[in-house]
């Protein structure tokens, strides 16, 4: 954010911001949003399938519409808080790698020609996105597993003796 | 005179046409049988033996009287349709293991040939069935020793544990 006093940050401060951001850009929203609806889905096929639960009704169409589309917005809020908690960790841990790869791509005319902070920013920028990347897939991996775990626990074990069908 | 003496023994004989077939024993009887065995322990506490069968005899009787002997019990034979017969039974499940069970079928005469022999304490193997039935019961499966819900529990935990283990690398 610009300060006060209407200084602008300039390009590397804004790449070095982005690692600490909880901003997500609209390839990734549209990745959380798109598996988190598949994920919260597949409990209709555990209900349907193993528990009997009969979906011809209209109650529990409805009532597993409401609790997909919430289970969806849930799991993209935990998706982006892990993204979140790894990416910083992850750009750190594969700054060393990423550099490397920067530079040997970079041919001995180019690399004398480019200064040394425009180096930094490419580095930078490329850090970014493969930290963007690895973050943004891990979180999706770690919330599945966690999510499903949940699921078969819970209708497994904990709910086991709840009755399958719906009242009217 | 003489034909009211032939009318007579026609009447007689017309009375006695219904009992001569019921008298009558089937000769080389054949069956076709299919059998039902309580194959799993988890939805049932016994297991159950059920016996149908269609009867054919070559001197064409049809709906003879039948009894059943298995393994020295006697049971009812009950009849389903025409020469359609059921024998079915209950046995506790420790009485009922896997095998080769047979089916002895008797008419009324060898019946109570059987129990003539049974109150003599004869050998009751020298009473000859009209035929018999032998199947093979597999036994009762106890279901998968791990169920399927633990099974998907714990595969899913470990892979949960996999993505913590590697998450609390990543933040180390």
């Amino acid at each position: 954010m610009p300060s006060s006093g209407g200084k602008k940050f300039t390009r590397e401060e804004e790449l070095l911001l982005q690692d600490f951001s909880r901003n997500i850009s609209t390839k990734s929203s549209a990745l959380f949003y798109g598996n988190a609806l598949i994920v919260a889905a597949l409990p209709i096929w555990l209900f349907w399938r193993i528990h009997q639960l009969d979906i011809t009704q209209t109650q529990t169409i409805i009532l597993f519409a409401v609790v997909t589309l919430l289970s969806t917005w849930l799991i993209a809020f935990a998706y982006r808080n892990v993204k979140f908690s790894l990416r910083h960790k992850i750009a750190q841990k594969r700054e060393d790698a990423v550099s490397k790869e920067v530079l040997k791509k970079l041919t001995p005319v180019e690399a004398k020609k480019m200064s040394r902070k425009e180096k930094d920013e490419r580095i930078l920028w490329k850090k970014n996105e493969v930290a963007d990347h690895e973050a943004t897939t891990f979180s999706i991996f770690y919330n599945n597993t966690l999510f499903i775990l949940i699921i078969l626990v819970a209708s497994f074990f904990l709910l086991y003796t709840f009755d399958a069908s719906v009242y009217p | 005179m003489a034909s009211l003496g032939c009318a007579f023994v026609a009447a007689c004989l017309l009375l006695l046409v219904p009992f001569s077939s019921a008298g009558e024993s089937c000769l080389k009887p054949t069956v076709e049988h299919q059998i039902y065995t309580t194959t799993e322990a988890v939805t049932s506490t016994d297991t159950v033996f059920l016996v149908e069968f269609d009867l054919k005899c070559s001197n064409a009787i049809k709906n003879p009287f039948l009894y059943a002997d298995v393994s020295g019990r006697q049971l009812p034979v009950s009849r389903s349709g025409d020469n359609l017969y059921q024998v079915s039974w209950v046995e506790e499940r420790k009485n009922a293991p896997a095998g080769t069970y047979t089916v002895k079928l008797f008419d009324e005469e060898g019946f109570s040939a059987l129990r003539k022999a049974q109150r003599a304490e004869e050998d009751v193997s020298t009473v000859t069935p009209l035929t018999s039935i032998a199947f093979s019961h597999k036994g009762v499966s106890q279901g998968p020793i791990v169920s399927s819900e633990l099974l998907a529990v714990v595969l899913s935990g470990l892979l949960w544990y996999a993505a913590y283990s590697a998450k609390q690398r990543i933040l180390s």
